[in-house]
């Protein structure tokens, strides 16, 4: 009864904060994220809050966007196609959501974007990397990195690195498989020679019986299209059976996560990056540094790129004020906004894409990420 | 030559680790079955504990390895007992499937509750010892292997040891070979349980942490894949035999090191259950078991429907009430919920259709069906592939995909059919699993790991269905066409054939009733519901994926049919329902969902085991 008691006055405070910040005009402007907290993806869910929570700080302090508070309510979906359609119902009917935002994976998210296309609220996929993601219609955009760029820096970092003939191991998922493709196809023109292609399922912990098929096919390096937790694995595994080749990881393993859990094995890995944390921007390294005194813990890419894309919105609701459709078209219209992965990120308006891409050539060294120095292995 | 020699030895020496460690889990599961008849299920959470019990000795208090390795397998023998008194014993008395059903509900509130107090984040050990290799002729060996193999030798020495020169172990291989006499002899079947499952979970926590040393990885979602492995490793070698189940798991350790070899590693699941039906069909006593003394053909007794839970007090609404709650849900969207609310309800439908099917078969031919899912997921493919691919309307692809699942389902449940209690279950649990193996690696139908998008919208003649009322309206349809047709299946001549092999098979047999092809029947039927349900669900969310339908789908449309009454039609309906909400209130409790569910179908078995609206 008490707890009863305690939410009803604290529903009753809510509803009269909120009917005085609406007389006032100084209700927050929202925006709706559809993403896993819970699950077998939690931890990216997790990775975003961080990033999000510090770029409102951030957006707040200096008056917030068109002088109004930014804020987000975050649903947990679990990443399921199922939940992401009933979250997005919930958001399209929500008039206080002007933006919505998510899901963790391209087809999850592809899932609902029939229904946001036709309600005419912006879905903006900024995790989806899979090229087919903003063809859902002129309300879906992304700034994700597209493996259309990752994939081949990835296999031009491998070129250079000197190896001619390799072991993919992919992620058997749609983003795995879409980014694997590319991958082996921009190995194939860049002259390296893919020896052996295994693609492995989410859960998979034994990697020894693909790691001794390759070592016996005779391969000179490895070839990643995998997330942190699967590279540690892999890393761990490949160097306990006292392989020492080079092996070249894919962007998304430029995360704390992967030399915390591989320890000792991720040492001297080649990551091909979207950014650098040694990048000498004075804006990457203000970041880096309030990143590691507001969290105690290095940078993460799904952290830091929840971050850019939180500054990404804020400027475009700036830009087109806090009306679902003129945001639409705002996120045609932003140009040139400041960004830790992209230094300035502005949208293919057709595409409705980023083409930008830097890119960075990094490695591990003592477990932290370091621009490579252009020594072969 | 060397360089594949070498490998090959490889691959048999990683067969043999990864075997002695399904060891372990097997003859932890082999124990107590053989001491109380039951299949624990949450045997592979048990294994997920001890790897954190591990971690946090080793990373987070400092201990030696030594210390941590007993540490933690003590720590799973207090949550062995743990289990055994709060999960098991006190649904004894429910008989049948109700303390198997209830280690399901401890395990998710233990999986839950990880998730909850270590976060998902997986963890792994600061510095890890024993990194040297060593080479032996022409096969390289890593510390870690030979502490595996050395630690799992010295358990089955301990256990052997145990079973042959102690008064409990004693006891315990006298239960194992006759529950009965052994009870007659003295036996105490409450302590000699309790001990089984002390040991057991100590095995299982062992192994779990020696696999969290091993890979140095450890997650919170790891438990459920690894208890299953067990109970192949288990069925594999032979179901109640100790030694028999510790072979076969050196059998799967090696069959699936060699397979990945050969295959890739999607396979690894298909050659594991693939080899598990195998052996259910051709030599269900296992490969090391007795034939003649296995249960499998003769375990009428063990898990018969009739003792399956109790079958009593089955509710009903009155005609007038039905037509008012039909109507209710027929005028509902005229209140205008919203499109969120709507949307919930449309699922809650499409469940439900699913939890009817479940509760049919399971009411009916009496298969307790845990990978129904699997049913699910070929009508989703077949309705998403003939519209895709094939360029057929909505319509007959819907329905083919409903006649699809039968026809399917049908073909792959027969053999089945032939197995009684555990086994079916755990047959069926995995010819759910091989279903969606068979989509994964079926690349050139299913577009395997990428899944079916863009799956078209249901059209009804001219009429395209993309709002959620119309969702709603097209789901509730199916749903009642679906309730219509299984209860006048339950009250025809072939239902009255059903309930009389459920009460007594040997009895109705020897009546002239083929008991295989009439069971065969039913669960074609409630295949058929399954696959629309399925077929629903792809056309309304526009994508399927060979994840869409796992075991974890399974294991709840099993809740739901529970929750509201086996077999009673009305309460499946009642179980989905609410179910389907749960989540959508449990918003708020992130992580703790797996506590909750977990807590309502133990709670549920325990206060009414014979479901929210009772079972018939």
């Amino acid at each position: 009864m008490r707890n009863a008691r305690r939410v009803s006055i604290t529903i009753l405070l809510a509803l009269l904060a909120g009917g005085f910040a609406q007389a006032q005009g100084t209700e927050p402007i929202l925006i709706g994220v559809s993403g896993p907290l819970t699950g077998p993806n939690a931890q990216y869910g997790r990775a975003w809050q961080k990033g999000f929570d510090l770029a409102l700080e951030e957006i707040n302090a200096a008056g917030g966007v068109r002088g109004r508070k930014l804020q987000y309510v975050f649903t947990d979906t679990q990443n399921d196609p199922r939940q992401t359609v009933a979250v997005a119902q919930k958001y399209i009917t929500d008039p206080r959501i002007v933006l919505a935002t998510g899901d963790f994976s391209s087809t999850s998210s592809m899932a609902a974007s029939a229904l946001y296309q036709r309600a005419g609220l912006v879905q903006f996929g900024f995790n989806n990397s899979n090229p087919a993601f903003t063809l859902g219609g002129d309300y879906c955009w992304s700034n994700s990195p597209s493996d259309a760029n990752e994939a081949p820096a990835q296999a031009a970092y491998a070129q250079v690195l000197g190896l001619k003939n390799v072991a993919v191991f992919q992620l058997d998922t749609d983003w795995g498989k879409t980014a694997g493709d590319l991958t082996v196809a921009a190995l194939g023109r860049d002259g390296v020679r893919v020896a052996l292609r295994e693609a492995y399922l989410p859960d998979e912990k034994d990697f020894k019986p693909s790691i001794l098929k390759a070592k016996a096919a005779g391969v000179d390096g490895f070839v990643f299209v995998a997330y942190a937790s699967d590279a540690a694995l892999l890393v761990q595994q490949i160097r306990g059976q006292g392989i020492d080749l080079p092996i070249v990881a894919n962007g998304a393993n430029a995360t704390a996560d992967f030399p915390a859990l591989a320890g000792k094995a991720a040492e001297g890995v080649f990551v091909a990056g979207d950014f650098s944390p040694d990048d000498p921007r004075p804006e990457v390294q203000a970041f880096a540094k309030k990143w590691r005194e507001r969290y105690d813990e290095d940078l993460d890419y799904f952290a830091v790129h929840a971050y850019d894309s939180m500054k990404l919105m804020a400027a475009v609701i700036e830009l087109g004020g806090p009306d679902r459709k003129a945001i639409r078209d705002a996120f045609g219209e932003v140009k040139d906004v400041p960004s830790i992965i992209y230094g300035k990120v502005s949208f293919n308006p057709v595409t409705r894409k980023v083409d930008d891409f830097l890119g960075a050539r990094l490695v591990i060294r003592d477990g932290q990420f370091a621009v490579w120095d252009g020594k072969r292995p | 030559m060397g360089a594949l020699l070498q490998s090959w030895a490889g691959q048999v020496l990683n067969g043999l680790v990864l075997g002695n460690v399904y060891a372990l889990m097997a003859a932890g599961l082999a124990l107590v079955f053989g001491a109380a008849r039951l299949v624990n299920f949450a045997q592979g959470s048990v294994y997920m504990a001890g790897s954190y019990a591990a971690w946090f000795l080793i990373a987070r208090l400092g201990w030696p390895l030594w210390a941590a390795l007993p540490g933690a397998a003590i720590a799973g023998a207090a949550l062995g007992l743990a289990i055994e008194a709060l999960a098991v014993r006190p649904y004894r008395r429910s008989g049948g499937v109700a303390p198997l059903l209830a280690t399901i509900g401890a395990g998710m509130m233990l999986d839950g509750l990880a998730e909850v107090l270590f976060t998902p984040t997986p963890r792994s050990f600061p510095n890890l010892p024993f990194t040297a290799r060593y080479s032996l002729g022409p096969v390289s060996i890593g510390g870690l292997d030979l502490l595996i193999l050395c630690a799992t030798a010295l358990c089955a020495l301990g256990l052997l040891a145990f079973l042959k020169l102690t008064r409990a172990g004693r006891g315990l291989r006298a239960a194992a070979q006759d529950l009965e006499a052994a009870l007659q002899m003295g036996v105490r079947a409450e302590s000699s349980g309790a001990a089984a499952f002390a040991i057991a979970s100590a095995l299982g926590a062992l192994a779990g942490a020696l696999v969290g040393l091993y890979y140095n990885f450890i997650s919170p979602s790891v438990g459920f894949q690894a208890g299953l492995k067990g109970f192949t490793a288990c069925v594999l070698g032979g179901l109640g035999g100790i030694g028999a189940s510790m072979a076969g798991g050196l059998v799967l350790g090696l069959g699936e090191s060699l397979g990945v070899a050969l295959f890739g590693s999607s396979y690894r699941g298909l050659v594991s259950y693939g080899l598990l039906l195998a052996i259910l069909f051709l030599r269900p006593e296992g490969l090391f078991g007795r034939r003649g003394r296995g249960v499998a053909l003769s375990g009428g007794r063990e898990i018969g429907l009739g003792s399956f839970l109790p079958l009593r007090g089955a509710w009903r609404p009155s005609k007038p009430l039905a037509a008012a709650l039909a109507l209710a849900a027929l005028a509902l969207p005229l209140a205008n919920p919203g499109p969120y609310v709507l949307q919930v309800l449309a699922g809650a439908w499409i469940s439900a259709l699913f939890a009817l099917s479940l509760s049919f078969v399971a009411g009916g031919p009496g298969i307790m069906s845990l990978g129904h899912a699997g049913l699910m997921a070929i009508g989703a493919y077949a309705s998403g592939l003939l519209t895709l691919k094939a360029g057929w309307p909505f319509v007959p692809a819907f329905l083919s995909a409903g006649l699809i699942a039968a026809v399917l389902g049908a073909a792959i449940a027969f053999p089945a059919l032939r197995l009684k209690g555990h086994y079916i279950a755990i047959a069926m649990l995995g010819l759910g699993e091989i279903v969606n193996q068979v989509i994964l690696n079926w690349d050139s139908l299913t577009q395997g790991a990428l899944g079916l998008a863009g799956i078209p919208a249901p059209r009804l003649l001219a009429l395209e269905i993309t709002s959620a009322g119309g969702f709603y309206y097209l789901s509730l349809a199916v749903l009642g066409a679906g309730f219509a047709a299984l209860a006048a299946a339950l009250r025809s001549p072939l239902g009255r054939t059903l309930r009389a092999l459920r009460e007594d098979e040997t009895a109705a047999v020897s009546l002239g009733i083929g008991a295989r092809s009439y069971k065969t029947l039913a669960f074609a039927i409630g295949a058929f519901f399954a696959g629309l349900a399925g077929a629903l669900t792809a056309h309304l969310y526009t994508y399927v994926s060979h994840e869409t339908f796992g075991s974890s789908y399974s294991i709840l449309g099993v809740t739901m049919a529970i929750l509201g009454g086996l077999g009673n039609l009305w309460g499946a309906l009642l179980g989905a329902l609410s179910l389907s909400a749960l989540p959508e209130l449990l918003r708020f409790a992130q992580g703790g969902r797996g506590i909750v569910y977990g807590a309502i179908l133990l709670l549920a078995l325990r206060f009414r085991p014979q479901g929210l609206l009772g079972s018939e």
